[in-house]
């Protein structure tokens, strides 16, 4: 069986951040929620400053502490790698949250419907007509996933739960590659096996040096990086993405 | 005699003070409750409480400080019954139900803050009783705390009131389905006293351990993070212990005292109960103010970068003003009660003012452990978070609070709130 | 049987239900590399755990009022 991971190639990341918009589109995440967040930093003083930018998906950990703390076993670990969390059963005590060491888990603070950039209601904008269907209802996301058959994939199904990056479950079971990696204009995002030594990700790991974030942490991170250095406390955020929810 | 035809410790009758108390109580849990329905409705977007990372907030906040604060009283408040008990402590005798009822009452409002605190409090329940899971602390703290203890201490409860019950359920009036239900069938004879003096000693011996584990995990759901900067650590445990026996003592001095104020009872609530529970709490203050002078000085030396910026954010940042504000409220009373201590003097009001400057800081304390760690020194560079709660938040948990004096209000009415003497009307001796 | 023979078996199988429905029936403990580990293995194994926890301290009660107590003597 497959067991998915990606590489990211920072030497080709130019902090776009299409792959943030993708992933929203794809799963519909409401206003605030970021399952991918790409870092933009900045090092060193003036004129002597470096830029560099970081995407930062869930690491879909192997030994996930996510998991562990779960209470319920909502989040959990798939055959396939993926660490996935089970919105039926989740009770949002946000322990995952709190126990996740990289920040990438999203509680929905309010009803999503009432959370979306757009209030499709408003009748102005009655007729508006859309190729690929309403953008905050990807019909793919309700299906029950995997060989357990259980609702994982989308984010903002309700209020009270947390959600997350899911390596866009739904897409993988069509054998489509995630939304990020599928979107990125430069390549930098490479999904795939890495159980199987010739999948596109394998055969980077093998020609490139790479690390993982937090290693000391002993998460065991699903995702690798090469083509740069891990960020230090000298890296200072450019500009951050101010995620808010208001009431 | 016709004093004696009374029921005992104001029972049934209600006084102005005691309409007081209840008008303030029920104020403050209807303001709870309209601030729950609040968050019921509109999702925990109303406090202010955010996710960590992007949106830099903090995702636990006053709910979990107010879940660890109540369940350390109630840890408290067994653990002090049960020694007395098995000790046989004459002087802190009269305490003994006290605790035992404070013990039930913080448990109840520590499953309460829990439900306030999880995004799906329907779910909640089922969700736990069908799949929880024995490797997260929380199921520690579910099973153990809420089930386990709640369950026990009624138990203990019950059994200890039940020669009281007997005693008044001789008694005609509006109560005594009440207390002959209570006494079940209790005649105070020998084997029965025999049986009732074994198993108040093994339900001693059983609860002990319990509550330790109990709030060891407590002090896990923290401790055992190594992802949240100035959490992981051994010394997290016993600290919450201590802080556990200093947060309860204290709200039992001013439970004593209100007591002793409202029913008048300067002989059995006497000034040496007082000074016991003053040294109480001096031992305890002393304790946990080397606790945390080891803690900080392995933040200080010994700490990555990420702990030193969240202790600094500790000790000198935003949340400073909380930090030094708990120390002066833990060492006033220390150095107070010293001085008392030294003199050879008991005074009331300086104890009840401590038992209440040691409640405000273990609040703050729990506030420092639970919340800095999530809004400073992410390891990944986000920026600096900041949590503050809001009006919904504390709402809430004043609620909860008032539900509290409203449930130990309405127990002193029906059942007696001191261990009635052997003798009382007559006993059945 | 006499009481106390009852509130001691109530207190074994309170303990044993406890240590079954922590260590195998609840989900298994260790790194959780599968769904396996976020599942109890046997349905409702907490609810058996939060029973045998209150099995123990009811044995107390029973104990005490086990035959109704007035002046039995004990067993
Ligand atoms: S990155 Fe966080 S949420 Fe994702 S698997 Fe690891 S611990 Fe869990
Ligand atoms: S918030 Fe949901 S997924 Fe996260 S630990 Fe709690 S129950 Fe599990």
């Amino acid at each position: 069986m497959a067991r998915y991971g990606m590489v990211i190639d920072l030497s080709r990341c130019h902090g776009c951040r299409a792959c943030m918009v993708a992933c929203k589109v794809e799963n519909n995440t409401p206003k605030g929620s970021f399952w991918n967040y790409v870092f933009r930093f900045e090092e060193g003083v003036f004129p002597e400053t470096r830029v560099s930018f970081l995407p930062r998906p869930c690491m879909h950990c192997d030994n996930a502490p996510c998991v562990k703390v779960c209470p319920v076993g909502s989040r959990h670990k798939t055959l396939e790698g993926l660490t996935l969390t089970d919105w039926d059963r989740c009770i949002g005590c946000r322990y995952c949250e709190v126990a996740c060491p990289y920040g990438v888990n999203c509680f929905n603070w309010k009803d999503p419907k009432k959370n979306r950039y757009l209030d499709w209601s408003d009748p102005s904008l009655e007729g508006v007509e859309l190729s690929h269907g309403m953008p905050y209802a990807n019909p793919d996301l309700d299906l029950p996933q995997g060989s357990q058959g259980r609702h994982t994939a989308g984010g903002g199904r309700m209020k009270g739960v947390v959600e997350k990056c899911t390596f866009c479950v739904h897409r993988l079971e069509k054998g489509l590659l995630p939304a990020c990696a599928a979107n990125c204009p430069v390549g930098a995002l490479v999904f795939g096996d890495l159980d199987d030594p010739e999948s596109p990700p394998s055969q980077l790991l093998r020609e490139k040096p790479h690390f993982r974030l937090l290693e000391g942490e002993g998460t065991e991170p699903r995702v690798y990086y090469v083509g740069g250095a891990p960020p230090t406390t000298a890296s200072r955020q450019i500009e951050a993405v101010k995620a808010r929810v208001e009431r | 005699m016709n004093e004696k035809k009374r029921l005992p410790f104001g029972m049934g009758r209600l006084g102005t003070k005691w309409w007081v108390l209840v008008g303030v109580s029920l104020t403050l849990v209807t303001r709870g409750i309209i601030a729950y329905s609040q968050q019921a409705s509109e999702g925990e977007v109303v406090t202010g409480m955010r996710d960590i990372g992007p949106m830099g907030g903090a995702a636990w906040g006053l709910y979990i400080v107010f879940v660890v604060y109540f369940v350390g009283i109630s840890f408290t408040g067994i653990c002090l019954a049960s020694l007395i008990r098995l000790l046989n402590l004459k002087v802190l005798r009269p305490i003994v139900r006290p605790a035992e009822v404070m013990t039930v009452i913080a448990l109840i409002l520590g499953a309460l803050a829990i439900l306030a605190d999880v995004g799906q409090p329907g779910r909640a329940f089922l969700m736990l009783l069908k799949y929880a899971r024995p490797q997260s602390p929380f199921f520690g703290t579910f099973a153990m705390v809420i089930s386990g203890y709640l369950f026990g201490s009624l138990v203990y409860l019950y059994l200890h009131g039940r020669p009281d019950a007997a005693v008044l359920a001789k008694r005609p009036g509006l109560l005594q389905r009440f207390h002959r239900w209570w006494a079940a069938g209790y005649g105070d004879t020998p084997p029965e006293r025999a049986r009732r003096v074994r198993s108040s000693f093994w339900l001693s011996v059983a609860l002990l351990p319990l509550l330790i584990t109990a709030t060891s995990t407590l002090g896990f759901v923290f401790g055992l993070q190594g992802g949240r900067p100035g959490w992981f650590g051994s010394l997290q445990a016993p600290g919450f212990v201590v802080m556990a026996g200093l947060s309860g003592v204290g709200v039992l001095i001013l439970i004593a005292a209100g007591l002793r104020q409202a029913l008048g009872e300067k002989e059995r609530l006497n000034l040496e109960l007082f000074r016991w529970l003053a040294d109480f709490l001096l031992v305890l203050l002393a304790g946990y103010l080397y606790f945390l002078v080891v803690e900080w000085l392995t933040n200080s030396y010994a700490a990555g970068p990420s702990e030193s910026l969240v202790s600094q954010a500790i000790l000198a940042g935003e949340n400073a003003w909380i930090f030094w504000g708990s120390v002066a409220f833990l060492t006033l009373p220390a150095f107070l009660l010293l001085l008392q201590r030294l003199r050879g003097r008991v005074s009331l009001p300086l104890i009840v003012a401590c038992g209440v400057m040691v409640n405000l800081a273990a609040i703050a304390k729990r506030f420092l452990i639970v919340v800095p760690s999530q809004t400073h020194g992410m390891l990944l560079p986000y920026s600096t978070g900041s949590y503050t709660p809001s009006l919904v938040e504390w709402e809430i948990v004043i609620g909860l609070v008032g539900l509290g004096g409203l449930l130990f209000a309405l127990f002193v009415k029906g059942f007696p709130i001191l261990e009635l003497d052997r003798d009382y009307l007559g006993g059945t001796k | 049987m006499n009481r106390t023979a009852i509130a001691i078996w109530m207190v074994v199988a309170g303990f044993s239900l406890q240590f079954f429905a922590y260590f195998r029936w609840a989900a298994p403990l260790g790194a959780p590399t599968s769904p396996a580990f976020s599942d109890p293995r046997i349905p409702y194994a907490p609810a058996a755990f939060i029973f045998g926890v209150m099995l123990v301290f009811l044995s107390a009660v029973v104990y005490e009022l086990q035959g109704g107590g007035e002046g039995e003597s004990d067993g």
